[in-house]
Formats: C-alpha cells, sequence, structure tokens
C-alpha cells in the first residue's frame, strides 16, 4: 500500500488460504493451487495423478500496471493400473503470463499470454473453484484454451448493470514457447458479459481463429453461456458453435449445484457434444462435493454417457484440491 | 464512507460503491486509482456494511474472492481499527473506506452516508 502502512494485528499481512502471500509492501504476492485426481475409467486401467502444481506471481504498482503469471507443473506424479508411481508424464507449462495496463474502467490493455475468453469455465477452470473433477468437453474441445497477443477488456455500465468486454487477437503461437495442447494460429475474438443481476450473468462469444494443429480451415465459433446463483443454489450453462471445418458441430453442458448438509453438494451435469467422424456424444454427470472451506474440495462424480468413448468416457473420478 | 480531505471527489453512489470494494471499479472518474481499504471480517461495522452494500456477510463472498484470485485480483486490504482507516484514508491519494459517520472529522470527506439495511441483523 502506498502512503501509509497496514497496521500490524490487520489480517492483510497475514496468510490466508486461497489469497496467496503478499511479500511486504512491494505489491508482489505469490500463491498459486494443487490438485490431485484419480479415475477409474470403463473400460480401462485405473489412474491417478498429482495433476496440477501451478504458482501465480502477482505484482500491482498500485496505480496503473498489473503482472500475473501461472505457472505449472502437470502431471508431476502420475501412476495407474499398468504402470507404478512415475513422473515421466511431468511437464512444464506457462499457463499465463501477462501485463495489464489500466487507462480508466473502460480500456484496459492487456499484452501476453492469456486464458481465452469463451465461457465461465475457460476463464475459472481451476480445480479448487470447479465442482466437477471432470471438464466439459464443450469447454476446451473446439478451440484453444490461450491465446496469446494483444486483449483491449474493461466495463462500462448499461441500464444500472454492468456490462463487461473483452476484444482480443492471438497474433502467432511463435509468441508462445510453451505452447498450450492445439493452440491458435491466430485468431481474433470478442467476450461480452452482462450482470442481469446480482445472481445473475448472461455472456456471448466469438472467435475466428486458425488452429496450429489444423491450419487448412478457418472457424467462427460462437458462444453462449449463462450462470445464476441463489444463496448457495448454481445454475450454469455454456453453449458453442462451430463451421468452418468439414461440419458445424454444437457442443454444451448444463450444470446444478445444490447444497446438502453442512459443506456437502450434489453436482447434475447434462453434456451434448457433436464430433467429428462420430456420432453425437451425450454425458451425464452425477457428483458429490465436500467444501469445508472455499479454497479447498473433495470431489467424487460418476460419468456416464453415449457415444462418449473417446471425449469422456464412463467411469469413477475423484479429486482434491485446493487454492493457497 | 470517506475519502482524504482533499480529494477531487464529493460524492459516491451506492453502485459506485459496490463496483469499487468488488475491484471490478479501478480507476475513479479523474484517472486515478481506488485504494478500498476494509474492516477486518469479524468487526461488526464490516459485516453491517456488508450486508448493506452487498446483501452478503464477508463469509459468503470468499467464493467470488477466490474466482478474483484465480484472475490476479485481490480484494481490498484490511486496516484493523476505524482509527487505522481514518489515517490511511487521509493520507492516501485514492483511498476509500468507511468508518461510523460520528468519527469522521477534518482529516476525511464524507462522500457517501451508508445506512444500515432496513432488516440488518445477522443469521444465526
Amino acid at each position: 500500500m502506498s502512503a501509509a502502512r497496514a497496521e500490524p494485528g490487520d489480517d492483510s499481512s497475514s496468510y490466508q488460504l486461497g489469497r496467496g502471500f503478499p511479500v511486504g509492501d512491494t505489491g508482489i504476492r505469490f500463491g498459486g493451487y494443487a490438485s490431485v485426481e484419480a479415475g477409474a475409467p470403463s473400460p480401462g486401467p485405473w489412474e491417478f495423478s498429482v495433476s496440477d502444481l501451478s504458482l501465480f506471481t502477482t505484482w500491482t504498482d498500485h496505480s496503473h500496471w498489473r503482472f500475473f503469471s501461472e505457472t505449472e507443473v502437470g502431471d508431476a506424479f502420475t501412476a495407474g493400473g499398468n504402470q507404478g508411481l512415475s513422473t515421466r508424464n511431468a511437464h512444464f507449462e506457462l499457463e499465463r503470463l501477462y501485463i495489464d495496463r489500466l487507462f480508466d474502467d473502460l480500456f484496459s490493455l492487456r499484452f501476453g499470454k492469456f486464458l481465452t475468453p469463451v465461457g465461465r469455465w475457460n476463464l475459472l477452470h481451476a480445480s479448487p473453484l470447479t465442482w466437477t473433477t471432470s471438464r466439459p468437453v464443450a469447454t476446451y474441445d473446439l478451440f484453444s484454451k490461450h491465446a496469446t497477443g494483444l486483449m483491449l477488456h474493461g466495463g462500462f455500465p448499461v441500464a444500472d448493470r454492468r456490462m463487461d468486454y473483452a476484444f482480443y487477437a492471438d497474433l502467432t503461437d511463435d509468441l508462445d514457447p510453451y505452447r498450450s495442447e492445439n493452440p491458435f494460429n491466430n485468431a481474433l475474438g470478442s467476450h461480452w458479459l452482462y450482470s442481469v443481476a446480482d445472481n445473475l450473468e448472461l455472456g456471448l462469444s466469438y472467435v475466428n481463429y486458425q488452429l496450429h494443429d489444423d491450419p487448412s480451415h478457418r472457424f467462427n465459433l460462437v458462444g453462449v453461456e449463462g450462470a445464476w446463483f441463489y444463496r448457495r443454489l448454481e445454475l450454469n450453462t455454456e453453449w458453442v458453435y462451430r463451421n468452418g471445418g468439414l461440419q458445424g458441430l454444437y457442443q454444451g453442458f448444463v450444470q446444478g449445484v445444490a447444497p446438502l448438509v453442512s459443506h456437502w453438494y450434489a453436482i447434475g451435469r447434462y453434456e451434448y457434444f457433436d464430433q467429428i467422424q462420430e456420432p453425437a456424444g451425450q454425458l451425464g454427470v452425477f457428483g458429490l462435493a465436500f467444501r469445508p472451506v472455499p479454497p479447498l474440495v473433495w470431489k467424487v462424480e460418476y460419468r456416464i454417457g453415449t457415444h462418449n468413448e473417446t471425449s469422456a468416457p464412463d467411469g469413477l473420478y475423484g479429486s482434491f484440491a485446493v487454492l493457497f | 464512507m470517506v475519502a482524504a480531505a482533499g480529494s477531487r471527489l464529493d460524492k459516491l453512489s451506492l453502485d459506485t460503491v459496490k463496483l469499487v470494494f468488488k475491484r471490478k471499479s479501478m480507476v475513479d472518474t479523474y484517472g486515478g486509482r481506488w485504494i478500498p481499504v476494509n474492516l477486518p471480517a469479524a468487526n461488526p461495522l464490516r459485516r453491517m456494511f456488508s450486508l448493506s452494500v452487498f446483501d452478503a456477510l464477508p463469509e459468503d463472498m470468499e467464493e467470488y474472492w477466490n474466482e478474483q484470485y484465480f484472475q490476479g485480483i485481490n480484494p481490498p486490504e484490511v486496516l484493523s481499527s476505524e482509527e487505522a482507516v481514518l489515517r490511511f484514508v487521509a493520507a492516501t491519494p485514492g483511498a476509500v473506506g468507511y468508518i461510523p459517520a460520528s468519527r469522521a472529522d477534518a482529516r476525511v470527506k464524507v462522500l457517501l452516508l451508508v445506512r444500515p439495511a432496513a432488516d440488518f441483523s445477522e443469521p444465526r
């Protein structure tokens, strides 16, 4: 903080789970999250992994600059029905690395690698923030989860409510030495999110792009999203439609979360996903989550579906995740 | 709601306070950076402020702040007492905080009177 220091006894300088660790008055904060997953897909051997060890570094000058990075060791340890505990699948990922220049609430400019703003899930995909171990197919299958380039973003009032927007350009995947899975070759996109009420958000996404692994096609993807909250009830939905390849593809999901006793929650999700050269898949996910405090969650779920063997096989999955 | 006595701001709307304390608004109308400060979560004034402005207690907003943290945005800093808020706000351009109306003095400018929610009472 700038002109005066926080006094001893306040909780701004002490550690709190899920908030990171501030380094004095430097504006630097370290944090991250970790998750451990186990699965018993059907058919297939059981699998276990320390799936994410992620470190955040944030910095702000308390004025108009903000830096954020997320570096991750994925699958640091894995084991399964046909292998012992191993580090052979461990890999380093630079999930995000960007700097923001805030001009005013309407305009901020971001440069670097960021999460592609398509839907809500991709922007908040960290295991401690989600209710299921598995991720809906529609939130990653048809587009790159990351973009590297420039983003103009901000918010403004519309009818006494806030509209957040982002326009972004993925310039070239050469800017990202740690390429994500199936990155954009280049992309132009926009995301709009309107807070209809304190507990209801509606969003719209559009992105025109070429994928690194499929440079012969140029795609258009349109997405819609909605999130409604009432006390501890939640309802989320996201749908995307992509054309430009061999066929137009629809994918989406609807997920509901309801509190049970104490810190237990029940989760139900329906997914639909068109697939290339396969019939459309459908899934049901039925889960339980125990969240004793918001940054920490245990999850278990059973997934069952049709034509889902490739993308999201049936089975029992569980995980533990903590934001630190 | 108070800011430094020399602040160029004269008033704040409740909607603006909500955006500033949820870190949705980062920059004021003059281009300066907002620096909102909170009292500790257990402080009765903090709890009244949170219920009146957000219709939620501080602990009910933990999931919101976890999501913001994942996006690189941290909640307002916390100061230990009303006097600490007064001193910090008075000395820090861009700082805004809340104190009981009776504690406002010449060091600060009152920008908004936040009245307790009509049904202010904590769930048991």
